[in-house]
């Protein structure tokens, strides 16, 4: 039965222009409609502030929403292939309003569940009481894949297993919520839904700014500093484990790294030394105490669980064993979120908690027990069946759960037949029946089925439940088809208090003391990829130059067998770019590199770099398919040539200038000095086609300069000298191996006591030869033998920097 | 009559490209069963030194020792010695259940210790059930009544129909394959044993261990006797318990078998499982001696 809210007859009567031909689903509660029709009070307020923009001006807004998502490079991974590709984040506009003490009830439920849960996976691991007194079916946890002996008898450190959970939640029938599914291996989302509130409510500003809707920034505060608390109170000793940049939420994992300080670790960044796990960075060795891990247990030590796995960290376990680090959650934590658990956890709340659950589960029957066997088969046509061992939502998971009214007779008689045979690998499910929410389509809202992700967090005071969350709102008034991988949308939850509420912001308030988080040491493979990204885009960059020099002679030469002409496809060549090609593949694979390079370090530089560089390669590839050679070429490489210019200038003037950006610089001044170099060498010879020296010119951007400097006495040796020794010219050899030394010598331990690192020293020996030398003593084999000094200095970095 | 051995094993691996950073699990070592064997003394030792050593109890009950590498090395030698005293097991009335009463027994017992039968059924990472291999088991077993007799059966059915082949299969050879070929070493026919039981719904487990080297006098050498060694171990039921057969030469285990240790498949109780970053390959060599002392 539904409560009846006592409403004001105003309410009533006007009843909001937007909800014109909004129907419920008969049978079927709706979240802002009540059974008579009316709309709920805790929407009222929604519901006017859309009718006060009026249609137009609300799709502007939910519009510009859209356009937030897409600015923050807000994505998720869509696997439909190898890799998957990134697709935008499917923001449904109207959040999902809930009154705050329908919230407290399921605070409550879930708070229960969370310690309970506890309880359960501590037990499992430990004591294992739970199976001895017959609470829990032995054959349901030695046969799931999910428990991982090695982690049998392993006292978690921080004293729990269980540290950060996500709950799934449907309103049935009835009108009560339910457990639809218990995340507890590395739920995903909680960042998802941060940047559901940012885009909603830069969209609907005022009317956010009127309702009294909780705010998400306490749970994440308070989560952040319980462990930094678990890590001994030291900054950078936190960090977040994550499978690395094709797991369909890593920019999830970066968000979140990014938004409360912790580092971004991968599998490879991290060794077990003497039972300590130890992060490499380019200081060496650090040590880290807490992993907040996004990446399934059986891949997080390929030395004692899954031996196959290529992005875990061997002895991990071992550390673990030892107690010294905190893994949230701990290893084998996600046998909680098996399937068939859920039909014993009624019988187990009583046992443990002493209470039956305050928000029940779906009715759930294993059919490994005779009884429970015979009642699934007997109703087979009112079961949802499925896996027992499954850890996937059975909401999610159309693909393996049968539905036993939808299945013709004779598939119907298998499934029984199996259910006969091999019973305690199925579980019968009350089959789902979601709620409704409205959506906002074509003008006017409609209603979606919808489910709830909550999460909870263990704080030194206990869980705390987010106050909102994520509402998962399906793509058609289906309610199986409410996966995000396949169409459905996302939605912000607003939690509707009657009082105002606390305004909570994670920087630092008045009399709070000024914490400066460093976030750490910068992990070397960080450093690594930012390095490669500095040469791969200044790699493409100096393609760009050449070919666009090359595509401008050719469009005025009679013939393209002229030697200038054949001579720079000769060395384009032995860059790998095939420049008979208008846009060669070449380029776009330097362009990939680069993109790839900076994908695995998204937390480190600004989403508008990111879009940037994503901007030009996008470009790239359209005109790659269309681009004529000449000038048609020529005018294209120039648009490029711009794009990598923005995102260049955007990581030079916004970043940071810590070791990361000092590593990027790094790489761009090794590769620009490894290309003037050898263009210079090659255009600068006493054999050098007609038209040589003023290619060179235009390719290094010097053609002004050289015009000024040299108006007189222009000749081969005013181009050395302002190529390669003018250390005025930032497109000069001596101006990056300046540049060089000067970052080189404030890398980590680039000069320790007044005593050079070999790297500094290497740089210094270049710096010195070329601030004495003679443009006569530069000949074309001296500027091949300083190509390779520079790609030898680029070789120590790296063998300083990232083992 | 208690047998006393002396047990030497080398094992020799030798990389193309050095390695570092390497951690490796070793799996070696000869276990205590009180009652049927005692170790008298047992030495581990590896070349080069590792930097950290280590050891512990892995779920099974076996002895795990852990050893760390930080520098370069280009080899990795392993040697153990030890001193095993074994019990030849007093010959037993059959007292097992059938298999239809086997899974009450299971299913009354509410226990997951290390030796419960829970963790013997249904598949294990390197063993797959295999609708094959479960019809070539039932067929065997049917004859048999009980469940002992039917593991012995099986065992010998194994031995029988399969050809002791050290070319034919690889240390991750799936059961499938060599069931389907007939053919591999004693890791092969502990798999294809195992999974055949385990198809009719009988726990097996999958044993690592040593065999004597020397046969007695007028009798032949025992397969496999030169290398590390695998049988299968049976739970067949309250009052048996877990029984030891060995396909590779037809007989229950007994006073020639060595326990290392016990696991649910090879993977868990591999002799060395290590983690190492290299490009090129790697040569390994082993060699077990193990001699009867008088």
């Amino acid at each position: 039965m539904e409560k009846r809210n006592q409403r004001a007859p105003a309410t009533r009567a006007r009843r909001p222009s937007i909800i014109g031909g909004y129907k419920r689903v008969p049978g079927i509660p709706d979240e802002m409609l009540d059974t008579a029709g009316h709309v709920r009070p805790h929407w009222s307020q929604l519901l006017a502030g859309f009718d006060e923009l009026g249609p137009k001006e609300l799709s502007a807004r939910f519009e510009r929403a859209d356009q937030y998502l897409r600015d923050a490079g807000v994505f998720y991974r869509k696997y439909d292939g190898a890799e998957g590709k990134e697709r935008a984040w499917p923001l449904a506009h109207v959040p999902l309003i809930i009154a705050e003490n329908e919230w407290q009830q399921i605070s409550e439920g879930l708070t229960q569940r969370a310690d309970l849960l506890e309880a359960i996976v501590a037990d499992i691991y430990g004591a294992n009481t739970l199976v001895e007194r017959g609470l829990l079916p032995p054959e349901l946890i030695a046969r799931n894949g999910e428990f991982l002996r090695p982690m049998v008898g392993i006292k978690p450190a921080s004293g729990h297993f269980l540290h950060f959970c996500a709950f799934e939640l449907g309103r049935g029938p009835d009108g009560k919520w339910w457990v639809l599914g218990d995340r507890t291996q590395a739920p995903s989302g909680a960042g998802f839904a941060l940047e559901n509130r940012v885009a909603t409510t830069r969209a609907l500003s005022e009317i956010y700014g009127r309702m009294h809707v909780h705010r998400l920034a306490g749970f994440f505060r308070d989560f952040r500093d319980a462990l930094f608390a678990d890590g001994g109170r030291s900054y950078g000793r936190v960090g977040i484990l994550t499978p690395g940049q094709h797991n369909e939420t890593y920019f999830e994992h970066a968000y979140i790294a990014r938004y409360l300080g912790f580092m971004l670790l991968e599998g490879e960044d991290l060794v077990v030394q003497n039972e300590r796990v130890m992060v490499r960075t380019v200081e060496g060795l650090k040590p880290v105490d807490v992993l907040w891990r996004r990446m399934d247990a059986a891949f997080v030590d390929p030395l004692e669980l899954r031996y196959d796995s290529r992005i875990g960290t061997p002895g991990m376990t071992e550390a673990l064993r030892r107690g010294t680090i905190s893994m949230v959650n701990a290893l084998g934590s996600g046998i909680l979120e098996t399937r068939a658990l859920s039909a014993f956890l009624p019988a187990l709340s009583k046992a443990v908690t002493g209470a039956p659950l305050k928000l029940p589960s779906i009715a759930t029957w294993w059919c490994g027990q005779a009884a429970e066997r015979r009642h699934v088969i007997e109703n087979i046509e009112a079961m949802m069946v499925g896996s027992a061992f499954a850890t996937t939502l059975a909401v999610d998971d159309d693909q393996t759960t049968l539905l036993g009214a939808t299945l013709a007779a004779a598939d119907r008689d298998r499934l029984v037949a199996r259910l006969r045979e091999n019973g305690a690998d199925f579980v019968g499910q009350e089959p789902v029946r979601l709620s409704t929410a409205p959506v906002h389509v074509n003008n006017r809202l409609e209603p979606r089925p919808v489910s709830l992700r909550v999460y909870a967090a263990r704080t030194r005071e206990g869980w705390t439940i987010m106050p909102g969350g994520f509402a998962r709102v399906g793509s058609s008034l289906d309610t199986t088809a409410i996966a995000m991988q396949r169409g459905g949308q996302a939605a912000d939850v607003w939690v509707l208090s009657a009082e105002p509420v606390e305004k909570v912001t994670l920087l630092p308030q008045a009399g709070e003391a000024l914490m400066r988080n460093r976030g750490g040491s910068l992990p070397s493979r960080a450093a690594d990829n930012l390095l490669w990204l500095g040469r791969y885009a200044e790699r493409c960059e100096a393609t760009i130059r050449i070919l666009r020099a090359y595509n401008a002679r050719l469009a005025e030469a009679s013939r393209p067998d002229l030697p200038l002409l054949a001579d720079t496809r000769d060395y384009l060549e032995d860059l790998g770019v095939d420049a008979t090609e208008a846009l060669p593949a070449g380029l776009l694979g330097a362009i990939d590199s680069a993109v790839r390079s900076a994908g695995q370090v998204r937390d480190r530089f600004s989403p508008d770099g990111w879009l940037a560089l994503a901007d030009l390669s996008k470009t790239a590839r359209r005109f790659s398919n269309k681009v004529t050679a000449g000038d048609d070429a020529t005018r294209s490489l120039t648009v490029l040539l711009r794009k990598l210019g923005g995102f260049s200038g955007l990581v030079h003037e916004n970043m940071y200038r810590f070791a990361g950006w000092r590593f990027l610089e790094i790489g761009r001044r090794l590769e620009r000095g490894m290309q003037l170099c050898g263009i210079t060498a090659r255009l600068t010879g006493p054999d050098a086609p007609d038209g040589a020296l003023d290619m060179l010119l235009e390719i290094a951007d010097s053609v002004m300069t050289h015009r000024r400097r040299y108006a007189v006495s222009a000749g081969r040796l005013s181009y050395i000298d302002l190529l390669v020794l003018d250390p005025l010219n930032p497109r000069s050899v001596l101006f990056q191996i300046n540049d060089l030394r000067e970052q080189i010598e404030k890398l980590p331990g680039g000069v320790l006591d007044g005593q050079l690192s070999t790297a500094a020293r290497a740089v210094l020996q270049l710096q010195t030869e070329l601030t004495i030398a003679d443009p006569d003593d530069i000949t074309p084999d001296r500027l091949i033998a300083l190509q390779d000094e520079i790609g030898r200095l680029a070789g120590l970095v790296a063998s300083a920097y990232f083992v | 009559m208690a047998m006393l051995y002396d047990v030497r094993l080398e094992l020799h691996y030798e990389y193309e490209a050095m390695v570092h950073n390497d951690r490796h699990h070793v799996r070696v070592a000869p276990l205590s069963l009180p009652g049927t064997q005692r170790v008298i003394a047992s030495a581990l030792s590896f070349d080069p030194r590792p930097e950290r050593e280590t050891s512990f109890v892995d779920f099974f009950g076996n002895q795990v020792t852990s050893i760390a590498y930080g520098d370069y090395h280009d080899h990795l030698d392993v040697r153990l010695t030890a001193r095993v005293q074994v019990e030849e097991p007093e010959a037993a009335a059959d007292l097992s259940p059938d298999p239809a009463a086997l899974e009450g027994e299971i299913a009354a017992l509410w226990s997951l210790d290390a030796a419960s039968p829970h963790h013997f059924l249904g598949p294990s990472p390197r063993v797959a059930l295999d609708p094959a291999i479960t019809a070539y088991a039932r067929s065997t077993l049917e004859r048999a009544g009980s469940v002992a007799a039917g593991a012995l059966a099986l065992c010998l059915s194994i031995h029988r129909d399969f050809t002791y082949d050290p070319k034919a299969t690889k240390v991750d050879t799936r059961p499938a394959e060599a069931f389907a070929l007939r053919r591999g070493v004693c890791q092969d026919f502990a798999h294809v044993m195992i999974a055949g039981l385990r198809g009719l719904g009988i726990p097996a487990g999958y044993v690592s261990g040593f065999l004597r080297t020397i046969a007695p006098e007028g009798k032949p050498r025992l397969e496999g006797a030169d290398a590390m060694h695998a049988w299968v171990r049976v739970w067949c039921g309250q009052h048996m318990g877990w029984r030891e057969f060995d396909p590779t030469n037809a007989m229950p285990a007994g006073s020639d078998h060595i326990v290392i240790g016990y696991g649910r498949d090879y993977g868990d109780i591999s002799p060395i499982v290590g983690v190492l970053k290299t490009s090129g390959a790697h040569k390994a060599k082993q060699s077990v001696d193990v001699i009867r002392v008088e």
